[in-house]
């Protein structure tokens, strides 16, 4: 290596331990967020995604595939080395619904994590991505007879928080083409919830009640990494979360079933420089009650050119768990990005732009997504 | 470069991680959270038992103000005059200023009595304030029957015609008035004794007591200041100095040691009624038996206690006055001590029968958050024994106009239900 090559992959390193450091302490673990969505606000929550900007990049096509997304297990057996990654990303949201279009803005840390190798078959990761997404402020005008009088107020109740995945997981490459990974889930988290009423009469005071809603459960995973051939490989894999149990005061206010998931992937490489891949899951939401249904994903996704930096896009589709009516609204995306390799792999710096529209319940919400991820291998 | 492009990306991430804009509008039910915002409005009609009203709390001589009315109504005339006793220096006083010898005091040329007018509607036109001596003997339990019909009458002066003469000052009388502050439109009015007027009697120790009774040809009721705004007299003395009489000018006015007023007629006997206001100043209490269910389980938003005159507001017609409720530290009945933190207040216009409402969210907020604190509503006056207004509402045993209180609230919303 040349020397002038040593001293910009050094500071590059130390500028990306920075922005990681930025990243890592911007915003405490209750404000780790996924995508927020409308639809969300009468259910649990917004589902988050459970991959790494790469694998986003890609559609999710990627994710069963990529050790650093914490959609399976199995994958962490190809680790190889100490690895730690967080991303972000902005969200500019418009929201349709009624003739009147919305514009909302919010910026999430959905993933966080380190995995390593810590024998020689065995690699363990953990880290904690967005389970459920919380945040939501939603405002209402309206009016109703009191005291004889049509009186009209504004309501503004708000949710800020989100239910945290924490995983533990573990993998192991048993045969040159199988590989194994299981991992435990804690969820937790909270949300700090408000809600306000003023009305146009001064008179009455203004409404202001708020409370902290805290939420745990439980979740097993397990999955499969089977290569079937030179640069073909396919994926398995299932999770189990027990329930949500939410608690206000110390008190249980709710405790809402979780859904069993299942879902499965194929890569395909046929050169160093390209890789296709495509996935699919199952969800069976509707366990969570009134409102929600099972739902279906598919991704399909592709990394082209070398490592060092990579073009990557994919598409996604299927439907979102909570919604209004008896149809489950649905949601397509389409995704580009690509990623850089400073000081000799050791920091990556993984870019990725996500156009999703989701429909349903005579709402639409078109979403723009700036994402970046960091990864540092020291 | 790279460092560069790391910077660029950091400060976008930066930048895009400080805005944050999650407010939409709420489409309901379909995008509106389950748990809504839930209002409900009581009457509580037979909350409010065990109330009674006490008299005497702020008497005449313990006003801020002496007041004055001549009011005719349809059966009898409200009759308020300021009464005032002002000692004087003895017997003797000191010849010199360089040393302490003193002569006798042979009487006085003249003195300068000055009142102020502190209270004043400005349709009150014409106002006439006619000056008499009292005995000196007037004291704190001075009725007005013990001292009216006032006989020795000193001055007449009309307040209106000095303040029209320039500089507020009649050349003739030697008598002034002129608004001393424009702000609160206090009146200082001077009045010029002369010989006879401001006698000094030695034996009483120059001690002199005057009354005022005040005539206008419509709304004749005003307020005379006390303390630093009180009566006050000039006097021009003449001290005997070895046998020659020589003028003596004490260098600061005297000022009143007793300042009162008297009036007729007498506040009614307390009854079962409510009553509040008046002179000697009333309160009454009533006792709040306060809902658990609002009180531990959710917010107050608006609390409304109704109350019934039993009898029209009486008092001077353009002295409309303010009622407060209050809360209190402790029930102990008339001696309950006054929270004095969080008040309600209405104004009730004499002459009225209209139902009083008076919003007391703030004192039922207090009592929600606070426990402990008594559930017990006092009535009072804002300012007491400062106006002749007292009202009476019909208690609680009055079953058709008892005491009600309405009262708008909110239930603990639904906070972690999906």
């Amino acid at each position: 290596m040349r020397r002038a090559d040593r001293w910009t992959g050094g500071r590059a390193v130390s500028a990306a331990g920075v922005l990681a450091a930025l990243l890592l302490s911007a915003s405490p673990p209750d404000r780790l967020s996924a995508q927020d969505s409308q639809f969300g606000i009468r259910g649990l929550g917004t589902p988050g995604r459970w991959e790494s900007v790469r694998s986003r990049s890609t559609g999710g096509a990627f994710g069963p595939f990529d050790p650093l997304s914490p959609l399976m297990e199995a994958s962490l057996a190809d680790i190889g080395q100490l690895t730690g990654t967080a991303a972000g990303g902005t969200s500019n949201r418009d929201v349709l619904v009624g003739g009147t279009t919305t514009s909302l803005r919010a910026t999430r840390f959905p993933v966080m994590g380190v995995a390593g190798p810590v024998a020689r078959r065995l690699a363990v990761s953990v880290g904690f991505t967005t389970y459920l997404d919380k945040s939501w402020d939603v405002t209402l005008r309206d009016s109703f007879m009191l005291r004889g009088v049509l009186q009209r107020y504004t309501d503004e109740i708000t949710s800020d928080g989100s239910v945290a995945d924490i995983r533990l997981a573990a993998a192991s490459r048993l045969t040159r083409r199988i590989a194994l990974g299981a991992g435990l889930h804690v969820l937790a988290g909270s949300t700090r919830m408000t809600a306000e009423r003023q009305f146009d009469d001064s008179t009455f005071h203004r409404v202001q009640q708020s409370a902290e809603a805290r939420y745990d459960g439980l979740g097993v995973s397990g999955s499969v990494l089977i290569g079937l051939a030179p640069g073909l490989t396919i994926a398995g894999w299932a999770r189990r979360d027990n329930r949500l149990r939410a608690k206000v005061a110390d008190t249980t206010s709710a405790v809402t079933d979780l859904p069993l998931m299942a879902g499965g992937g194929v890569l395909f490489a046929p050169s160093p420089s390209a890789r296709l891949g495509a996935s699919v899951a199952w969800r069976s939401w509707s366990k969570a009650g009134a409102g929600a249904f099972d739902t279906w994903t598919w991704s399909a996704g592709a990394e082209f050119g070398s490592r060092r930096m990579p073009i990557r896009l994919g598409a996604r589709g299927g439907q979102m768990p909570f919604g209004p009516g008896t149809e489950a609204p649905t949601e397509v995306a389409g995704s580009l990005g690509t990623g850089r390799a400073f000081a000799q792999g050791r920091a990556l710096i993984d870019l990725g732009l996500e156009r999703l529209e989701r429909r349903g319940g005579g709402l639409t919400e078109r979403v723009w997504t700036v994402l970046v991820g960091l990864t540092v291998r020291p | 470069m790279i460092r560069r492009r790391l910077a660029l990306v950091g400060a976008v991430l930066l930048v895009g991680a400080c805005v944050e804009r999650l407010a939409g509008p709420g489409h309901c039910p379909d995008y509106c959270p389950s748990g809504q915002i839930t209002v409900v409005d009581t009457l509580l009609t037979t909350s409010i038992n065990r109330d009674s009203s006490y008299r005497g709390y702020v008497l005449a001589y313990q006003a801020a103000f002496m007041l004055a009315a001549n009011l005719p109504g349809a059966t009898d005339t409200l009759d308020g005059r300021p009464i005032f006793r002002i000692n004087g220096y003895g017997p003797r006083f000191r010849i010199s200023t360089v040393d302490t010898s003193t002569g006798p005091i042979l009487g006085a040329d003249s003195a300068r009595l000055q009142v102020s007018i502190v209270r004043r509607d400005t349709a009150t036109h014409n106002l006439w304030l006619h000056l008499y001596r009292l005995p000196i003997t007037i004291d704190t339990s001075t009725t007005f029957g013990s001292v009216v019909p006032f006989t020795d009458s000193l001055r007449s002066v009309n307040v209106d015609t000095l303040l029209a003469q320039p500089g507020g000052k009649d050349p003739v009388t030697g008598d002034s008035a002129v608004v001393a502050d424009t702000a609160t439109h206090r009146v200082l009015v001077s009045l010029k004794l002369d010989t006879a007027a401001a006698r000094y009697i030695a034996t009483d120790s120059g001690t002199v007591a005057y009354g005022i009774r005040i005539a206008a040809d419509t709304l004749a009721s005003i307020a005379f200041g006390k303390g630093a705004f009180g009566p006050s007299l000039q006097w021009y003395l003449r001290v005997d100095s070895l046998g020659m009489p020589v003028a003596r000018t004490p260098g600061a006015p005297l000022s009143a040691r007793l300042a009162s007023f008297v009036f007729a007629p007498p506040p009614a006997p307390l009854d079962s009624t409510l009553a509040v206001g008046g002179v000697p100043s009333a309160r009454s209490l009533l006792r709040v038996a306060f809902p658990k269910v609002i009180r531990d389980s959710a917010q107050i938003i608006r609390a409304t206690l109704f109350l019934v005159p039993a009898v029209a507001a009486r008092g001077a017609p353009a002295d409309s006055f303010v009622i407060e409720a209050r809360s209190v530290f402790a029930d102990f009945g008339a001696k309950s001590p006054i929270d004095l933190r969080l008040s309600d207040t209405t104004v009730i216009h004499v002459g009225a029968t209209d139902t009083v409402k008076i919003e007391v969210t703030n004192l039922l907020q207090a009592w929600a958050a606070d426990s402990t604190h008594p559930t017990v509503l006092v009535l009072l006056p804002e300012r007491e024994a400062q106006v002749f207004g007292e009202i009476r509402f019909y208690p609680s045993v009055a079953a058709a106009f008892r005491p009600t209180l309405q009262v708008t609230f909110v239930r603990r919303f639904p906070f972690g239900v999906p």
